[in-house]
Parts: C-alpha cells; structure tokens; sequence
C-alpha cells in the first residue's frame, strides 16, 4: 500500500495534535458524496440486440422462414415446435443456406421478454438476420 | 501528526469508494415511468446510442426522458435524423410490453428513417 502512512513501531507518548487542516469537513463532505453516488449508481449489467423491421430493404421475403412466437408456444413456417426442435431446424437450415433470413413475429398476449426469448433461441442457432415482422 | 496519521487510512479508503462508485455507476437519467428491459443471453454492447426511446409495459412512449405520444415521437425522431442522418437510437423497451407493440414500434420507427434501432436488454439474473 502507498497510502504514506509512516509506520513507526514502539514509538512512545503518542500524543494526538491539532492537525493543521481540519480533516473533519473534509470528510463530512468526502462521506455526503459517497453516499450519494451509491445511492443515484445503478449498476444494472445493461447490454443490446440489434432490432431490424421486416420488409425495410435488406433482401426481400423470399426464401424467409418465418418464426411466430405465440401465447400458447413457437411456430417455425407455420409448425408447432419445442424450442429444441426449432433450433435444430434452424441450424439445419442455416447449414444448408446460411443467408437464410428469419422474419419474427410476435403473436397476441407475447410480451417483449418472451419475444426476446426467441431472438436469443434463433441467435444461438445462428441466425444472423433476424428481423421483427408487426 | 499521529493525529492526522490515524485518519489518513481512513480517508485513503472513502476516495477509493468515491472514485469507485464514481467510475463504475451511471447516474440513471430519471424516466418519466418504470421500466424494467427484458433479460437477454445474446451479449452485446451497452447501448450508447444519443436517441432513446421508452415503451413502457402499457405502451407509453417517451423519447430521450419526455413522455409523448406515437405521432409525436415518430416526428421528433424523424427531424433528429434530418439534423444528423447517422444518429442511432436505443429502445428501452419493458419486459412486460407486449411484443406486438414493440414489432410496431420498430416498423414505425423504420418507417421513419431509423436504419438500425438497438434493444436495451439485461444479463439474466441468476
């Protein structure tokens, strides 16, 4: 440690003075300013996924496959799948074509976590262009 | 100076707490309403983009801390990208929206001009 503090072993009459600066302000206020950026901090582990629209230029539909993520479970083209199925369907298909573009579209009653669910599921598996269909 | 010598520590460890909460916080930008961003695996880069747009869970919008509406938003962001074509944009978006809304959203802002919106998301808590 450099904090220079003079280490003196068995030195005798340890006699508190008057320090020269009053320390004591000074570490009323280091102390408020401690307090407050613990308090206003957040420390959040914040990342981000890139979001793209369908049908905004980047190739067109053809030969899409398109992912629905429903109430009641995922659809990969239009068939009910567990997410491991789908996954292996799509690294299939990324092996064959691997442009292959994925259209997303979240059905009624699917929150945003949900949706983001299957953006991560389909970015496992590969899928480097994703976008989000209304 | 034993005096001051007792008290050196001690303030020695309070500047590193400050300068450490200092560096590795962010002071939160003071939304105008809750929103908690969905947990996500996919490890990307904290956002930074200057535009940020809110959707909260009952599908308010807010753009850069201001609570307004769709039409509104849509305009603001369309004369921000007038002023400076390559300006990105961030949607902090609440995990408990519906994901109709945020597909509509990100239509609408594409609509808009936005080449590429990025989603603030979480690392999954364990």
């Amino acid at each position: 440690m450099t904090s220079g503090v003079p280490v003196r072993p068995g030195r005798e009459g340890r006699r508190r003075r008057r320090a020269a600066i009053a320390l004591t302000p000074l570490i009323d206020v280091v102390f408020i300013l401690l307090v407050f950026f613990m308090l206003a901090s957040r420390f959040l582990d914040e990342r981000s996924l890139t979001l793209s629209a369908a049908g905004g230029g980047g190739g067109g539909m053809e030969g899409a496959m398109l992912l629905e993520v429903r109430a009641e479970g995922l659809r990969l083209s239009g068939e009910a799948l567990t997410p491991e199925d789908l996954a292996a369907r799509l690294e299939a298909r990324l092996a064959e074509r691997p442009e292959t573009r994925v259209i997303l579209r979240a059905g009624e009653g699917v929150d945003v976590q949900r949706t983001v669910a299957a953006i991560d599921l389909a970015a496992r598996a590969g899928v480097a262009r994703l976008a989000l269909a209304p | 100076m034993d005096g001051d010598a007792s008290v050196l520590p001690l303030i020695n460890v309070v500047f590193l707490l400050l300068v450490f909460f200092m560096v590795a916080g962010r002071l939160s930008g003071g939304d105008p309403f809750e929103v908690t961003p969905p947990e996500s695996g996919t490890e990307g880069p904290a956002a930074t983009a200057p535009m940020r747009v809110l959707l909260a869970a009952d599908g308010r919008l807010a753009l850069d801390g201001e609570a307004m509406g769709r039409e509104a938003l849509l305009t603001a962001v369309a004369a921000r990208l007038e002023a400076e074509p390559e300006a990105e944009l961030r949607v902090k978006a609440d995990g408990a929206a519906e994901g109709v809304a945020l597909a509509a959203l990100v239509a609408d802002l594409a609509a808009a001009g936005v080449r590429e919106a990025r989603l603030v998301t979480t690392a999954p808590r364990r």
